[in-house]
């Protein structure tokens, strides 16, 4: 028994041995110009059995499998070759790479297009960035004014890109639309975003030529991204000059769930430091955010819901009003945002969503009560289709709704209620193409349908990208672009039409590691504008599409790394030449939202012996048109030059304590946006005129943030 | 009855074959990469890895090499693309062994040289990640050496950083030294590094 079981195995043994009969694989790995590939791995699917290619780009190794087999040929940043044949046919084969189309140094398509975040290619600005710029102040879009393309309309303190009004920029969280993405405030007193800036990592900004996914904006779309996945378990406390914070975020296996409200009141800032307003009850607001994402086997859900409620009452100074003009407002804001996206296969993947607004606005001006309420929808659904890595295709549809109701009431006359369904839908459709490496096209179609106009619209978009150099790259783009007007003429007359303008881009890139220029021209030509014939839209106004205008300009961007150790900057520069006749323009000119310079340059220098970072922006503004009644013309005088420099320093305590102090307009420049001019001359046949100046010249912030975290390292600093 | 014996020998040389297959290529994989073959030894990981979906190590490996080379990089198209390829084999790996200590110490140290590379990007994506890395490997396995060692010299990292006290993680590293006598890895193949880091890092705490 014992001798038959060795005999068994000496035979196993043989035959095992003897099935090696082996097989020698060889052949020349080279890329597309016929260069050798060297250090490639070579080998039969499925064994053990391959070889490197050498200098040459030569192989060759044995193999013991037999039959049909694949050789597979890999190499980093190339796509990975395989084929499938007789072992017998892998004998002196000629392997070509194709370039890996997303390795890191390929072409992008970059015209009119800032990305911010971790994860693109090329990027202006870092996430981080985004909340330590030192003018922002804590506020997303007070960072990306630091960009060209965007003019400085300190007052406003809404995104005015390329000679476009603010409300010409769309924000979309997750691919959804905001609908009333910025907090009330009066006439001389910035908005802020409404949402916190670190419940996002990624944000693109485009001034222009942007995909056909995108619709309704004619100027500009910002896109944020939520964070897929929070780090830990914490808490997160903020105490301010202006206010508290509170935050809690607690992770599951496959979600997580993040909360935090604040509380902000004005008050106690404005006893110190009065200002110019004369407040009644100064700006106070309740804010509450919940973000809640749970993975699945192959997709990602998110819900998105922030609450906001604020509140303020003053005097505001008027050159007609001795006395003033009181103003009082209310505003409850809720915004709802759920969204999906995942893969259906290989090559299918899905993304679906969609986000409810409520604003509810109560204005009381002088005795006039102005009360609003509306309601907005927005619903998208789209498939991406990858067909390789060279040929996507991307179709989708959406919906946007808005049902606005305005109630006036006044004691001279009845209350007078009015308001609007602005129903549209659309579809889209684009396709990206990478050609090589080097060249790169996405090519868009969008079709819209106003229920309200009973108009049907179709909107092309293309844009091209090539690669000049291993470190530069060209880039064109043409898109045309519609938008409803928006609900201050739209309550009032529906018997109108959509705006429309058309971009032209072409763009210059130049990317070396921690260095980055961009150079982009542009022109924009704007039609169906809307104008009226009164002096404020009204319902006694006549309105009509027969608007139009024109915005050329150069911007420029230069941002360093490395050049200086532990220090960062980037300058941004922009020049504009705009004109349009609309609204009730007597004729075309220089709007008075847009000038003709704008400079920004923004530095953080990191102190390694003080724990800090010290920040600095400064930002110059040529002066903006305004109408002196005194003379004849319109739009005819221009206000003397914006300066500001503001400065910031976090001071990481420990790691998890950061104090933060910021100032804006350090050097106390007296800005003035513009003027007000009496409606009626004095005695003297002169009409007078008041200043339109900042609430305060200066603006002070202070702020200790504190993590209680699992582990003791997280901190705030990318609250800030 | 004798073809019960040919079945069973028959099934034990051909696991004993396919066990051996998968040590020989090991080995030999090892070998290259003793002698200094980095790029062949990775490769034979590789193919291994493609070849036994349900092994981790190979994977691991494919992924400590990579991690490794990013270390003396200088071009940073290079270094990045080091990073995400240990990245990727780095998620197969997780998707073939879960809770896995010595996969989660790896993922940190990836995370770590993501962080020394560009400090200003990455250090505040991924600090809190390294540490909750660390805390979740030590509480699967308080034991594991490699575990012990990158929990301290992380935090230790820190603690000079922000001037703090950084004696009680000399304890851990002398603690990690003690555990590395007795370490037994599951296999010839099992993570076993460090334990001339650790002595070196002690070093410089009786400095």
């Amino acid at each position: 028994m014992k001798k038959l079981q060795l005999l068994l195995n000496l035979v196993c043994i043989f035959t095992v041995s003897v099935g090696f009969s082996q097989t020698l694989i060889s052949g020349r790995v080279t890329d597309a110009k016929h260069n050798p590939i060297a250090g490639a791995n070579v080998y039969i699917q499925g064994s053990y059995d391959g070889g490197t290619s050498d200098d040459s780009g030569v192989f060759s190794f044995k193999t013991t499998e037999t039959g049909v087999q694949t050789l597979i040929v890999s190499f980093l940043s190339y796509e990975t070759y395989s084929e499938t044949a007789h072992i017998s046919a892998f004998q002196d084969v000629d392997i070509k790479l194709r370039e890996d189309v997303n390795a890191l140094d390929a072409v992008v398509l970059s015209a009119g297009t800032f990305s911010a975040g971790d994860n693109s290619k090329v990027n202006a600005l870092s996430s981080l960035d985004v909340v330590t710029t030192a003018s922002a102040m804590g506020d997303f879009v007070g960072a990306l004014q630091t960009l060209p393309g965007t003019t400085t309309v300190a007052e406003d303190g809404r995104l005015f890109v390329r000679g476009g009004e603010a409300d010409e920029t769309q924000i979309f969280i997750d691919g959804i639309r905001v609908f009333t993405p910025y907090t009330p405030t009066t006439n001389n007193v910035p908005s802020r975003g409404r949402y916190s800036p670190f419940l996002f990592d990624g944000i693109t900004f485009s001034t222009g030529g942007y995909s056909a996914e995108y619709g309704q904006a004619l100027s500009s779309v910002l896109l944020l991204n939520t964070i897929d996945e929070p780090e830990q378990n914490k808490t997160d406390i903020g105490i301010m000059s202006v206010g508290g914070a509170l935050g809690h975020t607690k992770k599951w296996e496959k979600s997580a769930l993040s909360v935090n409200g604040s509380y902000m009141n004005l008050g106690p800032y404005i006893k110190l430091f009065p200002g110019r307003n004369d407040w009644d009850k100064p700006f106070q607001s309740f804010s509450g955010e919940a973000v809640y994402r749970r993975q699945f086997s192959k997709g990602l859900f998110k819900l998105y819901t922030a609450y906001e409620f604020s509140q303020f009452e003053l005097t505001l100074e008027d050159i007609d009003y001795e006395d003033g003009i009181h103003y009082k407002l209310n505003n409850k804001n809720t915004y709802v945002n759920s969204s999906y996206q995942g893969k259906l296969n290989a090559n299918w993947s899905v993304f679906a969503g969609a986000s409810y607004t409520n604003n509810n606005s109560d204005v009381d001006v002088i005795d006039d009560a102005v009360d609003n309420i509306e309601h907005s929808v927005h619903a998208k659904a789209r498939l991406k289709y990858r067909f390789n890595n060279r040929f996507k295709l991307n179709f989708g549809t959406e919906y946007f709704l808005t049902h606005f109701n305005e109630k006036y009431s006044s004691p001279s006359i009845d209350t007078e209620s009015y308001g609007f369904d602005n129903n549209i839908a659309a579809a889209f459709t684009e396709a990206d193409v990478i050609f090589t490496k080097q060249l790169a096209l996405k090519a868009g179609l969008r079709a819209e349908y106003s229920q309200l106009f009973k108009a049907f619209e179709v909107a092309p978009r293309v844009s091209l990208a090539y690669k000049t150099s291993a470190k530069s790259q060209l880039s064109l783009a043409y898109g045309s672009f519609y938008q409803n007007p928006n609900n201050d003429i739209l309550k009032f007359s529906q018997n109108i039409d959509s705006e429309e303008t058309s971009h032209y881009i072409l763009n210059y890139q130049f990317n070396v590691e921690g260095r980055l220029f961009r150079a982009e021209t542009y022109y924009k030509d704007y039609n169906n504008l809307i104008k009226y014939d009164t002096e404020y839209a009204s319902y006694t106004s006549n309105f009509n599409n027969d608007g139009y205008g024109y915005a050329k300009g150069i911007d420029l961007f230069w941002r360093d790394n490395v050049s200086l150790r532990n220090f960062e900057y980037w300058v941004s520069y922009s020049y504009l030449d705009t004109e349009r006749d609309y609204k009730n323009y007597p004729t075309k000119a220089q709007p008075n939202f847009a000038n003709a310079h704008n400079l920004s340059v923004v530095g953080k220098y990191w102190v390694e012996d003080w724990k800090s970072q010290i920040g600095f922006s400064y930002s110059l503004a040529s002066g903006r048109t305004y109408t002196n009644p005194n003379e004849t013309g319109f739009l005819n005088q221009k206000t003397k030059t914006y300066n500001n420099l503001s400065l910031n320093w976090a001071y990481l305590m420990s790691p998890q304590k950061i104090l933060y102090v910021a100032v804006s307009n350090a050097l106390d420049f007296k800005n003035v946006n513009g003027y007000q001019y009496a409606s009626t001359p004095n005695s003297n046949g002169v009409y007078n005129r008041r200043a339109l100046k900042p609430a305060a010249d200066q603006f002070f912030f202070i702020g200790f943030f504190w993590t209680i975290s699992d582990n003791g390292t997280d901190n705030q600093l990318d609250n800030l | 009855m004798k073809h019960l014996i040919l079945l069973v020998v028959s099934l034990v040389s051909l696991v004993a074959n396919a066990q051996t297959n998968f040590e020989t290529g090991m080995q030999k994989a090892f070998a290259l990469w003793q002698d200094n073959k980095v790029t062949e030894a990775e490769q034979l990981f590789e193919r291994i890895a493609a070849a036994e979906t349900d092994q981790w190590l190979p994977n691991y490996y494919v992924a400590q090499i990579n991690s490794l080379k990013s270390w003396g990089e200088q071009d940073a198209t290079v270094l990045k693309a080091n990073l995400d390829k240990a990245q990727e084999y780095l998620n197969t790996a997780k998707g073939i062994s879960t809770n896995n200590a010595d996969i989660l110490v790896l993922q940190a140290q990836v995370y770590t040289n993501w962080v020394a590379f560009d400090g200003m990007t990455y250090g505040m994506k991924y600090s809190g990640k390294i540490t909750e890395l660390y805390n979740k490997a030590y509480a699967i396995a308080p034991e594991n050496p490699m575990v012990v060692l990158g929990k301290a010299e992380w935090g230790m990292g820190s603690a000079k950083y922000f001037g703090q006290d950084t004696a009680p993680f000399c304890k851990d590293i002398a603690h990690a030294l003690e555990l590395f006598v007795n370490f037994k890895p599951e296999s010839p193949f099992h993570p076993k590094w460090g334990e001339d880091r650790a002595k070196q890092v002690l070093a410089s705490c009786e400095e």
